[in-house]
């Protein structure tokens, strides 16, 4: 298990050109992906693997669930942050599925996410717009950062 | 001197990609070299022992997204190298049926790939709130800061194990959200965090459909995860023989 560290890259990066502008995000594309030819050789890439193995260390470790209990150590347990879960946002929740899992309270702001995203469905074929809209979207202020 | 690989086209690609500057430490223009009757090699020649830089990674990159931008391409991975033209030509040659069909394959697609991390602060909290017995451990080793490391442990291996089934669950739900718009997907490794990396081949007039559709992705899950998304690219994820 790994987990989501402090990275410097940021949705802003999204925007730029495909190709140069985050060349790390598409590191493990260029180097484990494409086409291979096997009569042929590689080159050494003594440097750059190393960069993506890096990346890809899976913390399955003493040290990680240290730093997840700390971690949870730190919430506010009293300000329990809003449970909508990734597929109640998607849109799951229109099956149901938030009232089974006993959110109490919590279920409002489900409801609240499921909407906006039954209404940005809605006006798919309107959306033109290809840069983000800002943060405006943000419908609660999150504990983080 | 030996012959570097970038890509693999039909033979009548238009492939207008001399200008570009090549890989190694004394780039020499991609040129095109006809491998059998319908297919042809995209190559440049390298002196001496090629080390990988960062500037040849994006050589290599940028040489084939200008060949995409104009013609089915299947991209090389990256350090590909032959003896000599005449091996290249030879060994595509020999394997013109594979190649031709996942050119065809491609043909009018690009690649797009999505990779999604949790905000960790978020995602732990939601696995609190919705959670009594990991509430219940959590509030009791936060009165009782006394308690051993290994009790921290094995409370930190409880929420490990949630946090996964949390990832699992969150990546169906973006793939089912993304699947529609595309016409493969491959999933790739877990890098940097990101616990969905996906590949998606997007038929090209629909790539600014498929990226209003992650910026929907994003806007709806920015609570809880940050969604980036690379692309146009080669195809690099949709290479391999079906």
């Amino acid at each position: 298990m790994t987990m989501a560290t402090g990275r410097s890259s940021s949705g802003s990066q999204l925007q730029r050109g495909p190709g140069t502008g985050n060349l790390y995000d598409i590191l493990e594309l260029i180097l484990d992906k494409g086409l291979v030819i096997d009569a042929f050789v590689r080159v050494s890439l003594v440097g750059i693997e190393l960069l993506t193995v890096d990346a890809r260390i899976v913390v399955a470790s003493v040290d990680t669930y240290l730093r997840f209990a700390q971690a949870c150590n730190r919430l506010d347990l009293t300000r329990a942050s809003s449970a909508t879960t990734l597929p109640d946002l998607l849109g799951e929740v229109t099956e149901k599925g938030a009232k089974g899992k006993s959110k109490g309270a919590l279920t409002g702001a489900v409801e609240t996410f499921a909407e906006q995203f039954q209404k940005s469905s809605d006006k798919d074929g309107e959306e033109a717009e290809e840069r983000p809209r800002g943060r405006s979207r943000r419908s609660s202020a999150r504990s983080s950062e | 001197m030996s012959t570097y690989l970038y890509g693999i086209t039909f033979a009548d690609h238009p492939a207008e990609v001399g200008d570009l500057r090549g890989i190694g430490p004394s780039p020499a223009p991609a040129r095109v070299l006809p491998a059998g009757d319908e297919l042809s090699a995209v190559v440049g020649d390298v002196e001496g022992e090629l080390r990988a830089k960062r500037r040849d990674l994006l050589a290599h990159q940028e040489i084939l997204r200008a060949l995409c931008d104009s013609g089915p391409t299947l991209p090389m991975r990256f350090g590909i190298v032959a003896d000599d033209d005449t091996a290249v030509a030879h060994e595509i040659a020999a394997k013109a049926e594979v190649y031709t069909a996942v050119l065809r394959r491609v043909s009018g697609h690009v690649e797009m790939n999505v990779k999604v991390s949790h905000r960790e602060e978020a995602v732990l909290g939601q696995i609190l709130a919705g959670d009594e017995e990991i509430r219940n451990l959590a509030a009791g080793l936060r009165e009782d800061a006394g308690r051993g490391e290994a009790e921290q442990v094995r409370f930190g291996e409880l929420v490990a194990g949630r946090l996964e089934e949390r990832e699992a669950e969150d990546a169906d739900a973006v793939l089912g959200y993304l699947l529609p718009l595309a016409s493969e997907h491959s999933p790739g490794p877990r890098v940097d965090g990101c616990f969905f990396n996906c590949s998606f081949l997007v038929p090209k007039e629909k790539t600014a459909e498929f990226q209003d559709a992650v910026q929907r992705l994003r806007a709806l899950v920015e609570e809880v995860a940050e969604v980036r998304v690379q692309g146009p690219l080669p195809p690099y994820s949709f290479t391999e023989d079906q």
